[in-house]
């Protein structure tokens, strides 16, 4: 409730309709009998309908396309994909160097077997812990949003809670066939599995819904929204068969 | 397409007029809503959401022009604007009354220019008005009290108003 007579602040307010219903009508009775008031109260309103009508215009200025969100997105998806080259640069020289050539012998010869690279960064990342994270999480909300940063529509991350599994650390890395990131998630007992994405690839190689397994991984794998996934942990993890993705 | 793509798009209008009343130049105001569109794209990820993405927008807005002030050099095209080059183009649609006000609004400061835009003409609230300068309500009532002074006193020119005693 306001007091009268009002202070500069109520009647302020009242030029932008921010007062209380009661109050806008005691107010209104109040300026009735204090036409110098009044008019400066009338003069504000005036100065802001001059402004709404000499800005009106601006909003009908043509779109510039380059404005569209849609542009705006791609152009930085253009550049975090060169960030992520960056990002790839290190780990491919870790690569070549400690761990006998993979991604060169990859690169020769294209993985006949799906999702090769999402075991393999499985064994350099859950397994032999090489390399740190590039971003770690202790909420799986934000892990999603960071993947949303570096990919569009794609699926949303398994929700692994109910066998105990919470997503902790996420990493870019590159392959022949684009952009990749794995996300990896721990339980209680420190069992790990991998949510690995990727783009299909310039043959736009696009995978049914399969598992398979070699040299003691098991992956899942599957495609949608434009990417391939795969989930990776050791065969026979205990609770992971229990799992769907 | 991305969920937040069309509500931005319904914006972008707002956006471009908050932008050329700070700039005062189409150009340099497209550059700024650019700028301001990638910004507001890359950081939806971290949003803690609460209140509107207009004022959420005007803010990021409104941080980058201010930005682009203290370092003009990153806009090249703004830089001929705070050199002193200001090419603003008049609007034939503009009522000769409106003129003059919109020519009284240019001359008010920065933030005085934001605050009427954001209070008078978006109807934005006085709280979110203060969340985007981040000082109190108290704050806002005063500046918004010395904007619409100045305002009023720029486009009266020499013709006396009467000027309102301070009420208690």
């Amino acid at each position: 409730m306001i007091s009268l007579p009002p202070s500069e602040r109520d009647l302020h307010a009242y030029v932008d309709h921010q007062l209380l219903e009661s109050d806008r009508r005691a107010m209104e009775t109040w300026l009735a009998g204090h036409p110098e008031v009044a008019a400066q109260v009338h003069a504000w309103q005036q100065d802001a309908q001059l402004l709404r009508a000499s800005l009106s215009g601006v909003l009908q200025t043509p779109a510039n396309p380059q404005l569209d969100p849609a542009l705006i997105r791609q152009r930085i998806r253009h550049r975090s994909r060169r960030h992520l080259a960056t990002a790839a640069a290190l780990l491919i020289a870790v690569g070549i160097g400690g761990l006998g050539g993979w991604h060169a012998r990859e690169a020769t010869h294209p993985p006949t077997l799906p999702m090769t690279d999402a075991m393999q960064a499985y064994r350099l990342f859950a397994q032999d812990g090489i390399m740190p994270a590039d971003y770690k999480t202790q909420d799986s909300g934000t892990m999603q949003a960071w993947l949303d940063r570096y990919f569009n529509q794609a699926h949303r991350l398994p929700d692994l809670s109910q066998a105990g599994f919470r997503p902790v650390s996420g990493r870019l890395l590159t392959t022949e066939q684009g952009a990749a990131a794995m996300v990896l998630y721990e339980d209680r007992q420190g069992q790990r599995i991998s949510f690995y994405i990727r783009p299909p690839g310039p043959g736009n190689g696009f995978l049914p819904r399969g598992s398979r397994s070699a040299d003691g991984l098991q992956a899942e794998y599957w495609s949608g929204g434009g990417y391939n996934y795969a989930m990776v942990s050791p065969v026979g993890q205990p609770g992971t068969p229990l799992l769907k993705f | 397409m991305h969920a937040l793509d069309e509500p931005l798009r319904e914006l972008i209008p707002r956006l471009r007029r908050f932008a050329v009343s700070l700039t005062r130049n189409a150009s340099s105001a497209d550059d700024l809503v650019q700028s301001t569109l990638e910004r507001a794209i890359i950081s939806w990820a971290d949003k803690r959401v609460e209140g509107d993405l207009r004022a959420w927008l005007f803010s990021i807005l409104y941080r980058q022009f201010l930005d682009a002030h203290r370092r003009s050099r990153r806009y090249a095209r703004m830089l001929e604007f705070f050199t002193g080059r200001d090419d603003a183009q008049p609007s034939v649609e503009r009522t000769v009354m409106a003129q003059s006000t919109l020519q009284a609004f240019d001359k008010l400061g920065t933030e005085q220019r934001a605050l009427l835009l954001w209070v008078s003409v978006e109807g934005l609230s006085y709280k979110e008005v203060a969340d985007i300068l981040e000082v109190p309500l108290g704050t806002v009532m005063s500046r918004l009290s010395r904007a619409r002074h100045a305002l009023r006193q720029l486009s009266d020119g020499e013709i006396a108003s009467p000027s309102l005693r301070i009420l208690k």
